[in-house]
């Protein structure tokens, strides 16, 4: 085990690197928005529509 | 924000234009998107006070009445009388009094205190009129304060008069009109049941004679009125609503006699506004305005530094004062080497990661000068003539020239351009404005603009600025077959605009909304591109072969997850001149977010994309790209202002079909001309 470890260690680190930044990135979309750099904080994101219909 | 943290709330309240977002950033040091055209706010944006952050500043839709005929005055006034705000601080454009007290004399009856920030001081000062404050501040019955918003100058003082207003509990008295219409107010207002509060009674009688059809929606039990409406239109010999109008401009008449003199000063916007709007220059001088803009962004100074960052700073490096200087890949793959990480690790970050995220990163430098160039023609006064000139051309196609404010808006992102749309109060209108607002290349197609620019056609001058007039092409085209249809057809709706005066943007608000767009497409980058190219890398590097679960070669990738989905749908694009695997799944990519196409296509082809497409393929490839359906945020938008599946199936299916009938006729004319 610590003989695999040893060896992969630039595999490991790097890859749980890359996964910190995925998971990041997953959270900056989720939080959405209008694109506009908001976060979906915006103004245009807490617009409701309005009179339009089914 | 929690509302309940606030003590005390000051509304901003002011003619469309009048400059109440600008004063909105200064006094809560927001960053609120500030446009010189009128409609930037449609709906109401809520900042605390800078300098007290127990006082919430709610800043209002630019509206000319408190009258319910548009989208603004709805919200503005149910902001006014069902939230009921501590004090309004009432914006009032200086170089155009008469039309922005009409609206005071209306906020002055609604019973909250008010001061007049009377706006562009400095502008009323250097066209030589003359207002005397103090005297125009006695007559109203509110204190007014002289500012200049965009400067910063006696913003803090006027919300300090505010704030002294309420402190003092002085009521702003209503303006008064002649004595036989005071006799029909006092008559109706006795007949109002008590629940309508003390402070509204005037307002609410006078909504009620005025025939108002949404004052019963604020108060119930509303009396029946239409018997002194009746006695008071035989008196006076005109409808009510006509009276009180004709009576508010008397009073505002008459007060701003001897209180502003107006000098003989020719504004210069009317100087410039003859060639720029002339009936026959005004067009021809737009095409090249707009010529230059994306000649300049994308294709001449917006490639020079683009090619650094393509192939310096996400290439193999740069020569920095003689010295040699490694690219961002080239550094990642020697600290990986040295690092000794796995090939398909290494794989992931450099060929799908660095390499997607990069591609798209690159084109920052052309998106900054493109959007400089627009803010400033935004900003300037210009663009909001451009939906003046093109209200006739729109027109003629059975558009409003309403349409382009969300196609304007449009080319910074789809999404807000439309959610724009929902001030164009004609149904019909309103959801052609939806189905075409996207037509306009966004901030995240640039990229795909740019690449096919440089590297199929090598910086050829007309492929950028063509891609603009295609998107305004297909707008009109569009304008012209959809209103053929039975349930779009009908006359476009009245266009009225106020055209601001031309102003010298300052460099920071310029510099502010430049800022915005570009942060906007970096973060995009980084977190939706991020994780879209890392999918496609691992989905165009994996497959089984002979049974087996393996990662491909380079020489291999017809074999992967990938390949097998886009080949399945390729054939469709086959008559378009791009039916491979990889544009197809470019594409559809872009459908996530439309900067995924060129991120996609550069995991794909490893640099080699030009060789890859011919020029008619290419451009029938940017074609359908710029005009197909928009991507996932912006479909998600159109759901929302659309409120129907059905209009939202027929918004994305048109575009498709259009950008593919369109990108088709591209194709075959190209074939036999190139």
């Amino acid at each position: 085990m610590l003989e695999f470890l040893s060896d992969n260690i630039g595999t490991i680190v790097t890859g749980l690197l890359v996964l910190v930044i995925i998971i990041f990135a997953f959270r900056e979309v989720k939080k959405g928005g209008c694109s506009e750099a908001c976060g979906g904080d915006c103004a245009c994101c807490k617009m409701k529509p309005t009179d339009t219909e089914e | 924000m929690p509302k309940s943290t606030h003590a005390l709330k000051i509304a901003l309240a002011g003619n469309p234009n009048s400059g109440k977002t600008t004063l909105f950033n200064a006094l809560t040091g927001s960053n609120q998107f500030v446009g010189n055209w009128p409609g930037v706010t449609v709906e109401k944006k809520e900042g605390t006070l800078k300098k007290d952050s127990s006082v919430l500043v709610v800043d209002l839709p630019g509206i000319y009445s408190l009258s319910p005929y548009t989208l603004e005055e709805v919200i503005a006034r149910n902001f006014l009388i069902e939230e009921r705000p501590g004090g309004i601080l009432n914006i009032i454009d200086g170089t155009n009094l008469e039309r922005n007290l009409y609206l005071t004399t209306q906020l002055l009856e609604l019973g909250i205190p008010v001061v007049a920030a009377l706006n562009m001081y400095d502008s009323v000062k250097r066209h030589g009129d003359e207002i005397d404050i103090s005297k125009l501040s006695q007559r109203l019955g509110c204190p007014v304060v002289p500012i200049s918003a965009l400067k910063g100058e006696n913003t803090d003082e006027a919300i300090n008069a505010v704030m002294k207003l309420i402190q003092s509990g002085t009521a702003t008295k209503p303006c008064r009109f002649d004595g036989h219409i005071e006799d029909y107010i006092t008559r109706a207002e006795s007949l109002l049941p008590s629940g309508v509060p003390i402070g509204v009674r005037r307002f609410t009688a006078i909504k009620l004679l005025e025939r108002d059809s949404k004052i019963g929606e604020a108060f119930s039990d509303l009396p029946d009125v239409s018997a002194i409406v009746a006695e008071m239109e035989a008196l006076l010999g005109d409808d009510t609503e006509s009276v009180f109008t004709n009576e508010r401009y008397a009073f505002v008449t008459n007060n701003l006699h001897n209180a502003f003199v107006k000098s003989a000063y020719v504004s210069s916007s009317g100087k410039v506004d003859k060639i720029l709007t002339h009936k026959v220059w005004a067009l021809p001088i737009f095409a090249v305005i707009m010529f230059l803009v994306y000649y300049i962004s994308v294709t001449s100074v917006g490639t020079l530094v683009t090619d650094f960052m393509n192939e310096g700073l996400f290439g193999e490096g740069f020569e920095f004062f003689g010295k040699e200087v490694p690219g961002i890949p080239v550094v990642i793959e020697e600290a990986l080497e040295n690092a000794e990480v796995a090939g398909w690790l290494q794989g992931l970050i450099l060929d799908g990661i660095v390499a997607g995220v990069g591609a798209v990163l690159g084109f920052t430098p052309q998106m900054f000068i493109l959007f400089l160039m627009l803010s400033f023609l935004e900003a300037c006064g210009y663009m909001s003539r451009i939906a003046f000139i093109l209200d006739k051309v729109f027109r003629r196609f059975g558009m409003s020239g309403k349409s382009f404010i969300p196609i304007l808006i449009g080319t910074g992102c789809g999404v807000p351009g439309i959610m724009a749309s929902r001030t164009i109060e004609s149904q019909r209108d309103r959801r052609i404005t939806i189905m075409t607002t996207t037509f306009i290349p966004c901030s995240a197609k640039l990229p795909i603009i740019a690449l096919i620019a440089g590297a199929v056609f090598g910086g050829a001058w007309w492929v950028a600025p063509s891609a603009y007039f295609l998107g305004i092409f297909a707008i009109i085209t569009s304008g012209l077959l959809l209103t053929k249809l039975k349930i779009l057809s009908g006359e476009p709706s009245p266009f009225v605009m106020e055209l601001p005066p031309y102003q010298l943007p300052t460099v920071k608000a310029i510099l502010s909304a430049t800022w915005e767009r570009v942060w906007s497409f970096i973060k995009r980058a980084g977190s939706i591109i991020l994780i879209a190219t890392a999918l496609v890398w691992f989905l165009s590097r994996f497959g089984f072969q002979q049974n087996e679960f393996v990662m491909l070669d380079e020489d291999s990738l017809d074999g992967s997850f990938l390949a097998y989905a886009g080949s399945f749908l390729a054939f469709l694009f086959k008559p378009l001149g791009f039916g491979t695997w990889q544009a197809t799944v470019a594409t559809l990519t872009g459908l996530i977010a439309k900067e995924n196409v060129v991120g996609t296509l550069e995991v794909l082809y490893g640099g080699s994309f030009a060789a890859h497409f011919s020029a008619a393929a290419a451009y029938s490839f940017l074609a359908f790209n710029l005009l197909c359906a928009p991507c996932v945020a912006a479909i998600g938008a159109v759901r929302r202002e659309m409120n129907s599946n059905k209009w939202t199936l027929i918004a994305v299916g048109y575009q498709t079909a259009f950008a593919y009938v369109c990108a088709f006729i591209i194709y075959q004319i190209l074939c036999l001309i190139l």
